[in-house]
């Protein structure tokens, strides 16, 4: 699926969020556009485009609404980072 | 339902006591309780418990239960004050809210405020889910309370986020309490009681002990673990596999919680998770079962995450972490089935007249169709209840294609492009409205609204309406007076709205093109449709430029029989008539400084500035300095008029209505007054007045004023050889000001060219002719109640006026204007300054400002709460302020304190 806004629109970023706990694949359709992998440490990345800063804000506040906790978020350019199972820790 | 929005939540049994925490709130009321927490911390039950328990029997708490809905102030405002008044008597407030569907929000605070003051016991206010609370607009809502109400006012916030109010002063001056998610975490002790007590499971020490440790106290996580546990024979095993995971607490907890269910159970859940409110028949319609409300009552005695929303347990809803999961589930796992959950709710809330909830599910199903059919079904009823901002959103949300061919839903759409100012859009969506009417004509059904049955009625009307609004904000006068005429042709007798709407157009624009007489008479009309429509608001806002038309016909006595009617009818509709109150104060003002009533319109003008900006239109505020002007030049005091003039001037926007007395015109006439004529001469060059030789109505006030330059000119310097010009001039100007203004019947024109002729022919020392003149401008203007326009022109005119005393056909009028008690130097208000406050007002004064409740300066001075309420009223009016704390602050920088 992908975001209303223009995907070439400068205010278009990837992120990656990382959650506390492994969170079930089945959250993947709620959380439209990003991609949800559960990593070994017991921690779950959330990592794909954001449309803009307020798409940002409201994915961050969905996950408010889930009582998830929250350990970083970062944009990144995705040319340099494809595979964010691999990616380090914090 | 509002109902079940504004009442503390049903109280469980067997809850956990968690005197820890309650008892933090038991002591002294701070400002604000703050409970601060992610979801499932607890926030909503603790603060129920505290506020249930309390043992303070004077103490009132008013709850309100937000949700998305109150992220637009005008909601919030409408469920606080329903929330406060249903514990507390608001008598202002309530009135103001009973009136109007839409009041100025800062009036209504303000009333709150000054309501609770009247009140001794402490009151709790207390706001759940605070966090859906996002738009600053809405939050200055709760800043606005949290600054301006009285001690006994407690504000207690539930939410997920900490709220935009000012927490480190707050913090360091002792006025907040903070419970956050380190308090609300479950301890050991608690998490063994409400496993025990709660769920009724006796496990183990250990394994309470490593339920505590995994969910983290997290309460949500325990009771799902409870949920999980119940019947399970293992409990240490399940206690150990829960511990063993990395899974998010939810997830696990929520599939084992499901896996314990029947099947159909499982599906019921899943089902109508995509419902906000649960209800038997509602979730029958969504489930096809027919045992809906049984099943609800199961889940609530089995503790499974529903909440009762009422005492007769009718009306539920799910936990909010527990719906998420649920939905989550159902999103991923049955896709499919979403949409036909949403379309189900779409139909069961339409068949019940509930069009919000309606709509809500049908764009959730993403039915644009079915949306576009609720939304056309709804709107004459949002219209009327002037709920523009949902309206607008529900509009805009809509696929072109679904609004394009319904008539209705293309009308309102133009609308959205007006309010936007994008005209082109309303053109286009106007076009495919009048072919959509024209392809199928909206017919209401058999069961529709009489607001339904005369919005459709008259759709070509109000279509004719929205292309003369287009037409004027493109200053097309022509083409918005055609739309305007089409209109009205369009309406039937009885559609006020449209008709007064229609004849609004045609008497501003006969306004602007100078024809006074057609412009009363149309206006006439327009705010008497209006009235007859019911629209109150719009009927008091008409009469503000309708008196402006009257005075420019010629006839002050009768703008101020007009305002005077409309300030005490809106006695009867504090609500809907505050938007303009303070315009019908000044109006009426400036009328009153033009009959030479100065200590009456001094107090006019003063009501108006203590109501402040929210009781005027934006268009309208430059003009409260800008009769203050004219009531400081009428006092003698010329450079006060001046810089109250330079006040206007900043405050001035362009509006609907023609500007027929230009401040920097108004300036010039001050400067003229005051002899400097040099600067008066600068206004006409720059402004390319003395180059203009004929021009219509707007520009009339400069040509009048650019006469008043050319003879004072003359007056300055009598130079034999400039008389010819400059005052031949000055007669051509006024001889063909003359013609258009008898035949647009500006009555005020005509006298004042005539006055004007009589100080030229005295500039030429031609006494008989000016006499002349005097006794006609006399005649036509002080019968009707001009005043000031004579004595305004100062010491010739005043030697003119001495000399028509002694002719019989002027000495009548000369002799009104010469002896009146408001003759300048009679006048000796000074409206600069408040009136003075009478001893006990100041007695009063001295008792706000300390920390005493109202009912306790009532009881020091031995009144009654309803006389104190009186002296504050009257201070308010007097130090121009509207609440308790500014009338202190005034007081202070004034000296009275």
């Amino acid at each position: 699926m992908t975001h209303q806004p223009a995907p070439t629109g400068r205010d278009r970023a990837w992120y990656e969020i990382r959650l506390q706990g492994q969170l079930g694949t089945h959250w993947a359709t709620r959380f439209d556009g990003m991609t949800l992998t559960a990593l070994e440490d017991g921690t779950t990345v959330l990592h794909g485009p954001v449309a803009d800063q307020a798409a940002l804000h409201g994915l961050l506040r969905q996950l408010g609404d889930i009582g998830i906790t929250l350990l970083s978020v970062h944009q990144h350019d995705p040319a340099t980072s494809t595979t964010p199972a691999t990616e380090q820790g914090d | 339902m509002l109902g079940t929005k504004l009442r503390l939540p049903v109280a469980r049994p067997n809850l956990v006591p968690r005197r820890r925490l309650t008892d933090r709130l038991a002591t002294a009321l701070p400002r604000v309780v703050l409970v601060s927490a992610p979801a499932g911390f607890g926030k909503t039950t603790l603060l129920a418990q505290w506020l249930r328990d309390s043992d303070d029997p004077d103490r009132r708490v008013a709850w309100v239960s937000l949700d998305e809905a109150d992220n637009d102030p005008a909601r919030l405002l409408e469920h606080v004050v329903a929330a406060l008044a249903s514990v507390r008597d608001l008598p202002d407030a309530s009135r103001l809210m009973a009136d109007d569907a839409d009041p100025p929000a800062l009036a209504v605070l303000t009333s709150v405020v000054n309501d609770l003051d009247l009140h001794a016991g402490s009151t709790v206010l207390a706001l759940d889910d605070y966090h859906v609370v996002e738009s600053p607009e809405a939050q200055a809502v709760t800043a606005f309370l949290l600054e301006h109400a009285p001690p006994q006012l407690t504000l207690a916030i539930a939410t997920r986020a900490d709220p935009m109010l000012p927490l480190p002063r707050l913090r360091a001056r002792g006025e907040l309490l903070e419970l956050r998610a380190a308090d609300l975490r479950f301890t050991q002790d608690e998490t063994s009681s409400f496993l025990d007590r709660v769920m009724g499971l006796e496990l183990p020490p250990a394994d309470v002990r490593a339920l505590a440790d995994r969910t983290e106290g997290w309460v949500a996580g325990l009771q799902l673990a409870g949920l999980s546990l119940q019947g399970v024979q293992d409990s240490t095993g399940f206690v150990h596999d829960f511990t063993g995971t990395n899974r998010f607490v939810l997830d696990y907890l929520v599939d084992e919680v499901l896996a314990h269910q029947p099947a159909d159970v499982r599906r019921f859940l899943l089902d109508t998770s995509v419902l906000h409110e649960l209800t038997g028949s509602l979730t029958d319609a969504l489930t096809g079962r027919s045992d809906g409300g049984a099943v609800l009552e199961a889940l609530d005695r089995g503790n499974l995450f529903v909440v009762p929303l009422d005492d007769q347990r009718t009306w539920y809803r799910y936990h909010h972490l527990f719906v998420e999961a649920l939905r989550a589930r159902l999103l991923s796992d049955h896709p499919d089935r979403v949409p036909l959950l949403h379309h189900a709710a779409s139909v069961w809330y339409a068949a019940r007249d509930r069009p919000l909830d309606a709509v809500r599910h049908a764009f959730a199903a993403a039915e644009p169709a079915h949306a576009a059919g609720l939304v056309e079904w709804a709107l004459p009823d949002l219209r009327r209840e002037r709920r523009d901002g949902l309206l607008r959103q529900w509009l805009t949300a809509l696929p072109d294609d679904a609004v394009r061919d319904r008539a209705l839903l293309a009308t309102y759409r133009a609308w959205t492009r007006l309010v936007e100012g994008d005209l082109d859009g309303v053109d286009a969506w106007l076009a495919d409205a009048e072919s959509a009417y024209e392809a199928h004509p909206p017919v209401p059904a058999p069961q529709a609204s009489a607001a339904t049955r005369e919005e459709l009625r008259t759709l070509p009307a109000t279509i004719a309406i929205f292309r003369a609004s287009a037409a004027q904000a493109r200053g097309d006068t022509d083409a918005s007076k055609r739309h305007a005429h089409r209109a009205l042709d369009l309406a039937g007798p009885d559609d006020h709205m449209a008709r007064g709407g229609a004849a609004g157009f045609l008497g501003m624009a006969a306004w602007a093109e100078g024809d006074l007489g057609e412009a009363v008479t149309t206006f006439t009309t327009a705010v008497r449709s209006l009235a007859a429509a019911g629209d109150v608001a719009d009927e008091f806002g008409g009469t503000v430029p309708l008196g402006s038309m009257w005075v420019a016909r010629g006839r002050p006595d009768e703008a101020r029989r007009l305002f005077e009617r409309a300030l005490a009818g809106a006695q009867d509709h504090p609500g809907a008539a505050l938007a303009t109150l303070g315009d019908l104060h000044v109006g009426l003002a400036d009328v009153l400084v033009e009959q030479g009533h100065l200590d009456l319109a001094g107090e006019h003008l003063r009501a108006a500035s203590a109501l402040g900006d929210t009781a005027s239109l934006l268009e309208n505020r430059y003009r409260l300095t800008m009769t203050a002007a004219r009531l400081h030049r009428a006092q003698g005091d010329l450079d006060a008029a001046l810089r109250l003039l330079q006040h206007s001037a900043d405050r001035y926007v362009p509006g609907f209505f023609p500007d027929i007395r230009p401040l920097a015109a108004q300036r010039a006439r001050l400067h003229i007054a005051r002899g400097l004529l040099d600067d008066a001469r600068e206004w006409a060059t720059t402004a390319g007045v003395d180059q203009q030789v004929a021009g219509g109505y707007l520009e009339e006030f400069n040509q009048l004023t650019y006469v008043r330059l050319l003879i004072a000119e003359q007056r300055a310097d009598p130079d034999p050889g400039a008389a010819a010009d400059r005052l031949g001039e000055a007669e051509s100007r006024l001889t063909a000001i003359a013609a258009g203004a008898g035949a647009g019947g500006r009555g005020a024109t005509v006298v004042e060219v005539h006055l004007l002729r009589s100080l030229l022919h005295d500039a030429r020392g031609q006494h008989a002719a000016a006499l002349g003149e005097l006794a006609r401008a006399l005649d036509l203007g002080v019968p009707h109640g001009f005043v000031r326009l004579f004595l305004d022109e100062g010491e010739p005119l005043e030697q003119l006026l001495a000399a028509a005393e002694r002719h019989p056909a002027a000495a009548a009028h000369a002799r009104t204007l010469r002896h009146a008690t408001y003759l300048p130097g009679a006048a000796t208000a000074d409206t600069g300054v408040a009136d003075a406050l009478s001893e006990r007002e100041l007695d009063v004064l001295r008792l706000l400002a300390t920390t005493l409740t109202g009912p306790d300066i009532a009881r020091e001075l031995y009144v009654s709460v309803n006389t104190l309420r009186t002296h504050t009223k009257h201070i308010f009016t007097k130090l121009d302020v509207n609440t308790r704390r500014a009338a202190v602050e005034r007081a202070r920088e004034l000296g009275h304190l």
